[in-house]
């Protein structure tokens, strides 16, 4: 299995945000346990210091925590923490790429909320 | 316990010096990569540490013992070469037969899996393998060995590519299932670079850095774009490559963007791509800022 993400990214980055998506999209649970490191070395043919370094990226933002000798869990608010971290960051970013494209495109402010009203309202996602 | 550690390490054949002064660490456990040039020493200096060559001065010692005629080292070290000799005496399968005799850990059950996975014949002997077979042999036994220093230099000349991504996926699972320390030596670092957890990058027999694989991943940035444009964001960056072209200059530098940086490049045109661990190596290595196209430019 390959992990998706840009060549940006860290590996074990990359590792953490794969993990934050399936936390997101309900497919992993709160309180559920997590995968381990050697698992996750093996899913994605990775070093497991590497994978380890993911979960414990998760684990210092809260999002996961340890229960001593059985491994990582989901937290309990994990999904609020998520969408924050994301809604705050990547989220921030990624608005501000599209702005400055579309002033790249000398597309006008109206136009541009006119395109996102349209692409939101016409079911985009769900 | 570092596994490894080297004082100043020397290793002179000749006038040469494979090994010029290297001094360095390789933690236990864990996977090193040695990354380096062809001739940067790192055949020398996993011979020195295997205990095959003596130093000419400072010392290299494996868990605080020198290699060099050390039976205790021996029996828990593993070199693996395409010099790997096999007597011809023997067939592939009474050679991982006899091989518990000299590792007593050596799992003769997977050594057997493997063969059979990779059509080795039983009955064939090692002269009679293609070079890319004789490699997967030679990997065979240093991943069944389970020894406690397991040093693989450039084990997958002339294996294809499926054959190399079988290695290093039952090497990683070998080495999750049994720990042990494992230092490899390859050119191919794009594709170790999942593997490794440790890079040692030598040059000229000496030490160039040592950094994690993730490290390494975010060390430097591309910048390409405007001359001009290109210069403001560097600022006074570390530039490790530099390449000119008609509309402008693409430049390798240490360090990452910060966010107000990044959004200044995005204003400036200037476009942002990282830079993989292997051409990173490439870069700090390299002998003329300007790469090949300097020796190819017509005047």
């Amino acid at each position: 299995m390959k992990i998706s993400g840009d060549a940006m990214t860290p590996i074990y980055m990359r590792i953490a945000q794969m993990l934050e998506d399936l936390i997101l999209d309900g497919s992993l649970k709160e309180d559920e346990r997590v995968y381990s490191q050697y698992q996750l070395a093996e899913m994605f043919n990775i070093n497991p210091a590497t994978a380890a370094k993911g979960l414990n990226l998760l684990a210092d933002e809260g999002t996961v925590y340890k229960k001593r000798g059985l491994g990582m869990f989901v937290s309990a608010d994990a999904r609020e923490r998520i969408l924050k971290k994301r809604r705050d960051g990547a989220f921030k970013e990624m608005a501000r790429q599209l702005v400055l494209e579309a002033k790249r495109l000398q597309i006008d402010k109206e136009k541009l909320i006119d395109e996102i009203r349209h692409i939101y309202e016409s079911g985009a996602g769900e | 316990m570092n596994a490894v550690e080297s004082t100043g390490l020397v290793k002179a054949f000749g006038k040469k010096r494979a090994v010029d002064g290297l001094t360095v660490q390789i933690c236990e456990n864990r996977i090193t990569g040695l990354i380096g040039r062809n001739g940067a020493g790192k055949t020398t200096f996993l011979k020195l540490i295997a205990g095959y060559l003596k130093p000419t001065r400072g010392s290299v010692d494996v868990f605080g013992k020198n290699p060099f005629d050390n039976l205790d080292v021996s029996n828990n070290l593993i070199f693996v070469d395409d010099g790997m000799a096999f007597s011809q005496s023997f067939t592939l399968g009474e050679i991982i037969a006899e091989m518990p005799r000299f590792y007593r850990n050596f799992d003769l059950e997977l050594a057997t899996k493997l063969l059979d996975y990779y059509s080795l014949d039983k009955k064939q002997r090692t002269a009679k393998l293609s070079k890319g077979m004789r490699s997967s042999f030679n990997a065979i036994i240093g991943i069944s060995a389970r020894a406690a220093v397991t040093i693989f230099d450039e084990p997958t000349t002339g294996m294809e590519t499926a054959a190399r991504k079988d290695f290093y996926r039952a090497l990683l699972k070998e080495y999750i299932a049994f720990p042990r320390t494992v230092i490899l030596s390859s050119h191919l670092l794009g594709e170790l670079s999942g593997l490794l957890e440790d890079i040692v990058l030598i040059d000229s027999g000496r030490l160039v850095t040592v950094m994690s694989a993730d490290e390494a991943a975010t060390y430097a940035i591309g910048l390409r774009g405007g001359e001009k444009q290109v210069g403001e964001l560097a600022g006074e960056r570390q530039v490790l490559y530099r390449e000119d072209f008609a509309a402008g200059v693409y430049l390798v530098v240490k360090g990452g963007l910060a966010p107000e940086e990044a959004a200044r490049a995005q204003k400036l045109g200037v476009e942002v791509t990282p830079v993989e661990a292997d051409d990173l190596c490439i870069y700090l290595t390299q002998k003329d800022k300007g790469g090949i196209d300097s020796a190819l430019r017509r005047e």
